[in-house]
């Protein structure tokens, strides 16, 4: 007996190391489980646990240089239902009090709450919800435990359509999106992310960090408890250089404008900083992030973004006499007192050029400011073709502004050396054509505005920008996002600036652009009027101000597209631009006339006394 | 003179304190972790009500299987064996049914499962077999023998079903056969047996998974094995033959061993193919899912693999030292399925982490330690053999709760004893250790 127990007690030894092996094995795999993958398998088990009812963060504001807060949030509401009773009654009588603010027939609604309450989920019953309803819904809520109100923003435009080529618009993720704005980024398949301009542009830094109410649920996904309220965190704020009241008048000039149709731009000569950008037909941003308790217009329907003021290529017809004006002082083989008589054509030799008028004698100043079509056929003549190209290269026509925008157009060059790169003639006709701004000649109403302010600073040739700057909302860091850079010197001798300052002044003061004279101010303007084979003809208005004795610290230039004369069409806009500018100026210089008759009156009655 | 531990413990005490201490402490931790599991600790909740009334039972059956000289066992084993038939008649025809299968007993204030005892009777009743074979014991006749006296309990266990019950017992008499003696070449044969008809069982459900494996020729011949006559003709012929041939080439290598050796090696593969065969006609749709899940746990994560996946993500979840009782979310919210029963392990490690899962296997490794330590000292071959088919009991137990979380075994419903929540299985599991420890109390005089 003993002999055999010895073999077999080594046997039940055997399976003793078995066993150990065994634990051995197991406590390997659970230091593997449990200490190796602890962070995976905790992350798994919170999101098990967890359901998250998003709120949408505020995105960033947008400012106009003055302060005016252009895009904005809005409060936006959704409807949850948390479950809790299955009682019928209950859901029947709420049903019967929710449904009329939800714009949903009651049996939907009960419906729809049957089954959430059945399954113990939470429930979405509305989402987007205006602040019109939500007053009545937060006191209802009060009466039925279980509905909870989830604020949440929504973009608004306080202003509609004020700048919206710039702002851009917001629209739904798409595909495309996805791949680039995942989850990691805090995008949902409900977020709503720019879709054009200034929304596209910043998008990163306008999103701001969505914040959510986190419900603990169990495994059938009924909701227990609520684990934490997380506040959002708002985007950064966007700051442009446009100002509010140039650009509102810019828009409201265009809109009323004899064909609706046109652009105006505003540019600071001394920086380059972007005042107005206005497009017309623009569109209300609005549109695309609708309340879903209101009437809504259909977000599909054809939106015109389609933006004139960069993306429109026209003649720039007489505005562009300053360049033929400025190359032939420059050549200095003309003397501007020297008078060309104006008889209302112009014999070329192979073609009869007519003028717009019969002028009689003019002098440089005065072909200036009727726009004397022969006075500048003369003079183009003198200097020749050559000389008017390089005074166009020098203010860089034919090349974009580099605005930080898509789809700028470039515009057109024309000059004999651009032929001679075609391999085609250059005729005596071409020149005449060019020196009135005819022709193969093109620009944008934004390249007309940059060569404003680039005659403005006498010779400054900018970079147009619209962003000053972006503010975070969180840290209040500033980051400068635009600053003043120069493309291009156009060196031309002072005298030459001097003269067309003069000439264009007194293009306001007594010629065609008397519609810009503004009292107390110096305001120098060119009009133009650009022929179009097809249609009526587009009105171009050019113009410059400044306070006495300062320089100029605005440039427009306002297009309105068949609005047949310059001084007709686009002056009047260009005209309440400055306005718009100069208002506190202007009040004030107002002010002191009427201060001024007011003593002149008393004096003279304390005179008479 | 001091008299040393050794000397304390193991010479007068009539009781193992460490084999008392490691249980006491399992059955404590046990309490409490059920209690977290079904998150309360109150009378009314009919959970906690029902393991705090089996406590005291259990103690009661632990002091009666202490105080009872287990050699009694021996003796009387036909008694015994007549009373767990009686049971498991008993079980089948008055028992009430519940979940699939007939194992309750449903009386006015508690209902008890059967099979639980039976399955410690069952071992005092094949060790005391055993025991009388005495040195026969090695010879395939007491596998036989204790095969056909057995048999007609399994069979009344599987009329129920209780399919987990066997699974449990088998390899706990296979560990007793072992320890008993028997031939290493027998119970390797059963262990290819059981290989066998395993590894038919999941190839095919392997292959009924994945249908397009089908497109390869021999994938489809192995897959016909289970259908067609012919092909298991021809398995039969080619297996008897190549039986026959390895038996030439070990005789021409002058390797003598038994011829018997060769035939019943072929019988097994043979049994094995018919027992995988009958086990693919008979599966039910449910136990088919266990082995789809034990295949392929994250292939459907809300079906048959999301028990062990959601398992694994408290334990995972709990790290360390775990979340703290009464805290863990994938318990108390009811993504840890049976988690008061089959998957308390989970609970255990969410709440109390790896320390707790540690702990609790290293309080099993003392109990199984202290009990091979009992059978050294026994004072015959039965008490012996009694305490290595307990060892092989509590061993399977703690193999395959372990092993099913960890992912190498599949789910197979089987409690953890002393922590899962239970009487029958808390009654039956301190009767036994009751049992060890009679035999601790009747040892070997030194």
């Amino acid at each position: 007996m003993a002999v055999g127990k010895i073999s077999l007690n080594s046997r039940l030894k055997v399976m003793l190391t078995l066993a150990l092996v065994a634990c051995g094995v197991i406590a390997v795999r659970l230091i593997d489980i449990q200490i190796l993958r602890h962070d995976d398998y905790l992350e798994m088990a919170e999101r098990n646990r967890t359901q998250v009812i998003y709120q949408n963060a505020p995105r960033g504001r947008v400012f106009t240089a003055d302060g005016i807060a252009v895009a904005s949030n809005a409060p936006s509401f959704s409807l949850y239902y948390l479950g809790g009773t299955k009682d019928i009654s209950y859901l029947t009588r709420l049903a019967r009090d929710f449904a009329p603010h939800l714009h949903v027939p009651e049996e939907t609604l009960l419906s729809k709450l049957q089954t959430g309450a059945s399954t113990g989920r939470a429930l979405l019953l509305a989402d987007n919800l205006s602040t019109k309803s939500t007053v009545a819904l937060q006191e209802l809520q009060f009466y039925y435990p279980g509905i909870y109100l989830v604020e949440e923003t929504k973009r608004n435009y306080p202003y509609g359509i004020f700048a919206s080529h710039l702002l851009g618009y917001l629209g739904s993720m798409d595909e495309r999106d996805w791949r680039k704005r995942d989850v990691k980024l805090g995008y949902l398949l409900s977020s709503k992310l720019g879709k054009n301009g200034i929304e596209k542009k910043f998008e990163k830094e306008l999103k701001g960090k969505d914040g959510g109410v986190y419900l603990e649920v169990d495994y059938r996904g009924r909701v227990k408890s609520i684990i934490e309220d997380k506040k959002w965190a708002a985007g950064s704020d966007v700051y442009l250089t446009l100002n509010f009241a140039v650009q509102r008048a810019a828009e409201e000039g265009l809109r009323n404008s004899k064909t609706g149709r046109g652009a105006a731009v505003a540019l600071d000569p001394r920086t380059g900083a972007v005042l107005a950008l206005a497009s017309a037909p623009a569109f209300d941003p609005n549109i695309f992030v609708p309340y879903s308790d209101e009437a809504q217009e259909n977000p599909s329907k054809k939106i015109n973004e389609y933006n004139l003021a960069i993306q429109g290529v026209y003649p720039p017809a007489s505005t562009f006499k300053i360049i033929t004006g400025a190359a032939a002082l420059e050549s200095g083989m003309i003397d501007v007192n020297r008078k060309v008589t104006c008889t209302g054509k112009y014999d070329s030799g192979p073609r009869i050029f007519k003028c717009w008028g019969k002028h009689g004698p003019v002098d440089f100043f005065d072909g200036m400011s009727n726009s004397c079509d022969v006075y500048f056929y003369t003079i183009a003549a003198q200097i020749g073709s050559a000389a008017i190209e390089r005074v166009q290269r020098m203010f860089m026509i034919g090349r974009q502004t580099g605005i930080d925008l898509p789809g700028e157009k470039a515009g057109n060059l024309y000059g004999p050396t651009r032929r001679a790169r075609n391999k085609t003639y250059w005729f005596i006709g071409d020149t005449l054509n060019l020196s009135i701004g005819q022709g193969e000649l093109l620009v944008t109403p934004i390249k007309l505005a940059q060569l404003g302010a680039a005659v403005a600073s006498r010779g400054n040739v900018y970079r147009p920008y619209y962003v000053e700057k972006i503010v975070s909302n969180q840290t209040g860091k500033t980051q400068t996002v635009g600053q003043p850079e120069i493309l291009q010197r156009a060196e031309l001798k002072p005298e030459t600036y001097d003269l067309l300052f003069k000439a264009l002044k007194h293009t306001v003061d007594n010629g065609t652009a008397r519609r810009v004279k503004i009292n107390g101010l110096d305001v120098y303007g060119k009009t133009g009027t650009a022929q179009n084979p097809h249609g009526e003809d587009h009105g171009w208005f050019m113009a410059f101000a400044a306070r006495p004795g300062e320089v100029p610290s605005i440039a427009v230039a306002v297009f309105v597209e068949f609005g047949e004369g310059g001084s007709s069409a686009a002056g009047p806009i260009a005209r309440m631009m400055l306005e718009a500018y100069f208002a506190d100026t202007l009040r004030e210089a107002a002010a002191a006339r009427k201060r001024a008759r007011k003593q002149a009156l008393q004096g003279g009655e304390n005179h008479d006394a | 003179m001091m008299p040393s531990f050794k000397q304390l413990s193991a010479s007068r005490s009539r009781m193992d304190y460490l084999l008392f201490g490691a249980m006491a402490a399992l059955v404590l931790l046990g309490a409490c972790c059920i209690m977290s599991a079904v998150n309360s600790i109150s009378w009314s909740n009919p959970v906690v009500r029902t393991h705090l009334v089996a406590l005291p039972v259990g103690a009661l059956a632990f002091f009666i299987g202490w105080s009872f000289n287990y050699q009694i066992f021996g003796e009387q084993w036909k008694y015994m064996y007549g009373f767990i038939l009686l049971l498991l008649v008993g079980v089948l025809l008055f028992g009430s049914y519940q979940r699939g299968s007939r194992s309750w007993f449903v009386f006015p204030f508690f209902s008890m499962q059967p099979s639980e005892i039976c399955r410690v009777c069952l071992i005092l009743v094949a060790a005391a077999f055993l025991n009388l074979r005495g040195r026969r014991s090695r010879d395939i006749s007491s596998l036989f023998s204790l095969g056909l006296l057995l048999a007609p309990v399994f069979g009344l266990i599987m009329m129920q079903p209780d399919f987990s019950s066997v699974v449990v017992t088998l390899p706990a008499l296979m560990v007793l056969l072992y320890c008993a003696g028997v031939n290493v070449f027998y119970l390797s044969m059963i262990a290819l047996l059981v290989f066998v008809s395993g590894f038919f069982t999941i190839s095919w459900t392997y292959i009924y998974l994945h249908p397009e494996l089908l497109d390869y020729a021999w994938v489809r011949v192995f897959h016909g094995l289970a259908h067609n006559a012919w092909y298991i003709a021809g398995f039969a012929v080619s297996v008897i033959l190549l039986g026959y041939v390895l038996w030439w080439f070990f005789r021409y290598l002058r390797v003598f061993l038994p011829s018997f050796y060769f035939v019943l090696a072929s019988l097994v593969v043979l049994m094995g193919l018919g027992g995988g065969i009958f086990v693919e006609h008979q599966m039910k749709p449910h136990q088919r899912k266990r082995v789809e899940a034990f295949l392929a746990p994250k292939s459907d994560p809300r079906g048959a693999g999301y028990n062990v996946l959601q398992a694994q993500i408290a334990m995972g979840a709990g790290g360390m030292t775990g979340k703290g009782l009464f805290s863990g979310t994938q318990s108390r919210l009811g993504f840890v399925p049976e988690r008061h029963t089959d998957f308390i392990l989970a609970v255990v490690g969410e709440e109390l982490g790896l320390l707790g899962t540690l702990v609790v296997l290293g309080l099993y490794l003392i109990v199984l330690w202290r009990i091979v330590a009992i059978a050294y000292t026994s004072s015959d071959r039965y008490g012996y053999l009694v305490c290595a088919g307990i060892f092989g009991m509590f061993f399977t137990y703690m193999l395959v709760n372990y092993g099913m979380l960890i992912g190498i075994v599949p789910v197979a419903g089987i409690p953890l004893p002393f922590i899962s929540y239970g009487g029958s299985n808390l009654v039956a599991s301190l009767w036994a250790l009751g049992v060890v420890q009679s035999v601790h109390a009747r040892r070997l005089r030194a």
